[in-house]
């Protein structure tokens, strides 16, 4: 068993009244690099910020590398850096002169992790310049510059994708799956998952305050559920008869072909794989021709969106 | 202890690095000169026109008395000039010329009318944004997920600005003698000066009152501008800390600053007025016996309500900065 | 580092100025505290150099002093020069001397009595007197004058009767007697120029008369500055009658800037 390095549990925040993280629990284990996600306004943000200290939780408890952020706040956070939204940084000091501010907040930081640091980011042609002329990408970089001052076993990123272009996206992915190669655990949160689905082994995922759903790739697929793809020449009595079977259920229905006589129709439907070859034969038997059968695996980003657009709806 | 060192080290480098002092610098380097040409003509006008300064101050006497024959001057401000006529009597009398134009001499004016309004808004020109500033800014993120304590990093950047109010009295009192010791000479560190008037309803009590070296005199006016500013500039930081805007928290203080002179210049008959802290922040007057904005208005009682004040806000700063929430 | 550099001097700089300012605090607090150990006042034992007034023709200036009220302290003066500036303007022309005030301690509202009073026991007033060499001085018109104008202000003018008006003039007459003496005890060397009184109210028909009371007045004061030959007078009654209009001021009592010129050159005459 590997160690846990965050543990968050029963985490809950209210604000003037209103719940914005209702009982929110995940762990991340060494090693790992977890994903967080959800739409914008799903708690995301406010979680983040109760694992930094920066807000306190009404309830619930965080412990970093065993101790807690709340009671312990000197202890935990020296185990993690952090960049929360923007990697903001003081822009009328050089980038070194930043990373010196913030050296001199630790213990055991000295100049020569100041350039470690630096060369890891690939900041050192522009170190000495002020930050107020980094570009968005410099500045991300130099923010976590500042997060890995402190050797954090632990480092969290919120929205580190953001406002970058594709090319800063993908150096930014090689970088975090190098970081993670080194053993550091990250936390990497987005409200897009195609940005981070490559890089995460784990995800939660967080909607409406509530953690909706958590687990690998695989997990989480899977329970999503098996679909089968149809396709008739008659889409009216296809379905009609498809859906017979009470273990079949339709999710979705699109007519195409010549609408003159019955349009022919694709039907998507959930259904467990084993019921296809008796599905099939019974069509058959009742005259449906079938075009096509196609077992569809959704992904994960078709699983998040349908995740998270239907429980707006809801 | 020595990382709070380290932390008080950030935060006077950021308040360095933003050039606020630097600003301050230019402006009195701007001003002192200006003040200093008013002072140097009025100077030559006086020698113009009087013998020496015993007419001179005898004729301010006598100016003085005509403005009190008047029944337009209202009966408060009145009492005021009467003890001013007192005083100058009082230095006549004893031989002392109560503004013999030296380099120290013009730093003792100007740090006696710049210590309710111009010193508090250099202050606050440093000091207004010091929490809010990182706010706007987004810093504060950066800053407090870090391993130290919050009070710690209040307390770095109160004793970071207590470090900035003492340079700025001292560029001040030292730019002030500089500039205007080049017209009016370096000296009259030894001239003496009179302190100790107090005062009875309209009337001063000399008993108490004694001749201290200028130096002596201009040392004491410092340190009580040291005080007023370190209230001001705590009164700063509480206000920096409740308001998220770095504009809204120099708004606010600034009010309340020109409000209070506003207040005291009004000789208010609202005696409860002297409980607010910027009716107080004149300390020097005291000194040389001036009479207080409203009656009953002593040194001991000033700085009792500016401590009370401070004490309380810095109460408020630690509590809100402490438990707050940092949301934006 | 040149930030490291910066940081050891503001944080040095700093704490010397912290540890002054609470020092000067300490002083501040020790001062109040203890204000028993006060020494005594007048630091600096230097004997009074006042210098000794020399006669005016010889004098190498003319050290001029201006006493009395508010006629001296030129009100209704639109340009605020008064009769003394004109005259100390027309005194360095004439002369070619510098000219250096002594002062213009000229009090409205003041009366006879209370210049006496002041001669009698203000120092530094004493002192003044003895550094002059030329003294100018206007004094009587609010003793005899006082009741007019408050009626006057009060438009009750026609109330005023010449007896009232001039009613204690004799024993404000031995005030001014008791001024001129004191003048010349303390200096007997300045020359003295008193500004006589003239009638503001020549224009009214039932006060008219008051200038025979003024006269009166003017006569007594001249008797009183006869005794001392350093001392003159510049009448000034002539300068008004009939020009009322043109030389007094709103308040219908003080010459305007005209009539403190024509006052200034009489006094200047006189001399």
């Amino acid at each position: 068993m590997q160690e846990t390095v965050l543990s968050v549990q029963n985490l809950s925040k209210k604000i003037n009244g209103k719940t914005i993280v209702d009982d929110v629990s995940f762990e991340l284990r060494a090693g790992e690099i977890l994903g967080f996600l959800g739409p914008n306004g799903a708690g995301k943000t406010t979680t983040i910020r109760m694992l930094v200290d920066l807000i306190k939780p009404t309830s619930g408890t965080v412990t970093i590398c065993g101790k807690p952020v709340q009671r312990e706040p000197e202890q935990a956070l020296r185990h993690v850096g952090s960049i929360v939204e923007n990697p903001e940084m003081y822009g009328y000091m050089t980038g070194w002169q930043n990373l010196e501010h913030f050296a001199r907040m630790q213990d055991g930081i000295d100049e020569a992790r100041i350039r470690e640091v630096t060369s890891i980011v690939k900041l050192q042609d522009r170190i000495h310049d002020k930050v107020k002329t980094y570009s968005l990408g410099m500045r991300q970089r130099l923010g976590i510059a500042q997060a890995l001052l402190g050797r954090p076993k632990l480092l969290i990123l919120d929205e580190p994708t953001n406002g970058l272009d594709p090319k800063g996206i993908k150096e930014l992915r090689t970088f975090i799956r190098q970081l993670a190669q080194e053993g550091l655990c990250l936390l990497v949160s987005s409200h897009l998952l195609s940005e981070v689905q490559l890089l995460c082994d784990r995800f939660v995922i967080i909607h409406g305050g509530k953690v909706a759903a958590a687990g690998t790739v695989e997990q989480l697929i899977r329970s999503a559920g098996n679909q089968v793809l149809w396709q008739f020449e008659h889409g009216e009595d296809g379905i009609r008869e498809l859906l017979k079977d009470s273990r079949i259920q339709l999710i979705e229905r699109i007519d195409y072909g010549d609408a003159a006589a019955q349009p022919a129709a694709k039907a998507v439907t959930a259904m467990s794989e084993e019921l296809i070859p008796e599905t099939v034969a019974r069509l058959a038997a009742g005259g449906v021709r079938i075009h096509g059968v196609c077992k569809a695996e959704p992904t994960l980003e078709e699983m998040f969106l349908t995740m998270t657009e239907s429980e707006t709806i809801a | 202890m020595l990382r709070l060192a380290a932390l008080i080290q950030n935060e006077a480098m950021k308040l360095w690095l933003k050039k606020r002092f630097l600003v301050i610098v230019l402006i009195l380097l701007i001003l002192i000169p200006v003040f200093t040409y008013a002072q140097h003509k009025m100077v030559k006008n006086n020698r113009e026109h009087f013998a020496d300064w015993r007419n001179q101050t005898l004729q301010q006497i006598a100016d003085i008395e005509n403005t009190l024959s008047s029944d337009r001057i209202p009966e408060e401000w009145k009492k005021g000039r009467r003890i001013a006529v007192q005083q100058l009597r009082y230095y006549l009398e004893h031989d002392i010329n109560p503004s013999e134009p030296s380099g120290v001499q013009f730093t003792r004016e100007f740090l006696g009318n710049a210590i309710t309004l111009f010193i508090p808004m250099l202050v606050l020109a440093i000091g207004s944004d010091i929490v809010s500033g990182e706010r706007t800014a987004g810093t504060i993120k950066m800053l407090l997920t870090r391993p130290v304590r919050r009070w710690k990093i209040l307390l770095a950047k109160l004793l970071a600005l207590t470090l900035y109010v003492s340079l700025t009295i001292a560029v001040t009192v030292i730019l002030c003698y500089l500039i205007s010791g080049f017209v009016f000479g370096y000296g009259g560190f030894g001239a003496p000066v009179l302190t100790g008037f107090r005062l009875q309803g309209g009337t001063v009590d000399a008993q108490a009152v004694h001749a201290i070296p200028q130096w002596r005199f201009l040392l004491m006016q410092a340190g009580l501008c040291w005080f007023a500013s370190m209230i001001v500039a705590i009164l700063g930081l509480m206000v920096s800390v409740l308001v998220r805007s770095t504009a809204a928290s120099m708004v606010t203080m600034m009010a309340a600053i020109i409000a209070g002179s506003i207040l005291s210049s009004m000789s208010s008959t609202w005696t409860s007025a002297k409980y607010l802290f910027s009716v107080n922040l004149k300390l020097t007057g005291y000194l040389d016996g001036s009479p207080p904005p409203i009656e009953g208005m002593t040194l001991p009682f000033s700085v009792a309500v500016l401590s009370v004040w401070g004490a309380a806000s810095l109460a408020v700063s630690f509590r809100v900065f402490t438990k707050g929430d940092i949301l934006n | 580092m040149n930030s490291r550099l910066a940081w050891y001097l503001i944080a040095v700089c700093s704490v010397i100025a912290t540890v002054l300012w609470l020092t000067g605090l300490g002083i501040t607090a020790m001062d109040i505290l203890v204000p028993a150990s006060a020494s005594e006042a007048g630091g600096t034992e230097e004997t009074r150099t006042a210098p000794v007034a020399t006669p005016l023709e010889q004098a190498e200036e003319i050290r001029l002093l201006a006493l009395g009220d508010s006629l001296t302290k030129g009100t209704g003066d639109e340009t605020g020069q008064g009769y003394v500036h004109r005259l100390a303007e027309g005194l360095k022309s004439r002369y070619g001397k510098p000219v250096s005030m002594l002062g213009n301690l000229a009090v409205n509202g003041m009366t006879a009595t209370e210049l006496s009073e002041r001669l009698e026991q203000d120092e530094i007033v004493q002192n003044t007197v003895r550094q002059a060499n030329l003294i100018v001085f206007s004094i009587g018109g609010n003793d005899l004058f006082l009741s007019a104008r408050a009626k006057w202000n009060g438009r009750q003018l026609k109330a005023v009767s010449v007896d009232e008006l001039t009613g204690d003039l004799e024993e404000a007459a031995g005030r001014f007697r008791s001024i001129t003496s004191r003048l010349h005890a303390l200096n007997p060397n300045a020359t003295v120029v008193y500004m006589g009184l003239y009638n503001p109210f020549f224009d009214i028909d039932e006060l008219r008369d008051a200038s025979l009371k003024i006269q009166l007045w003017n006569k007594q004061a001249y008797g009183a500055l006869h005794e001392f030959p350093l001392m003159r007078m510049a009448p000034t009654f002539d300068l008004f009658e009939d020009r009322i209009i043109e030389r007094l001021s709103s308040d219908h009592f003080h010459p305007n800037g005209d009539g403190y010129e024509k006052i200034a050159s009489r006094m200047l005459d006189a001399l």
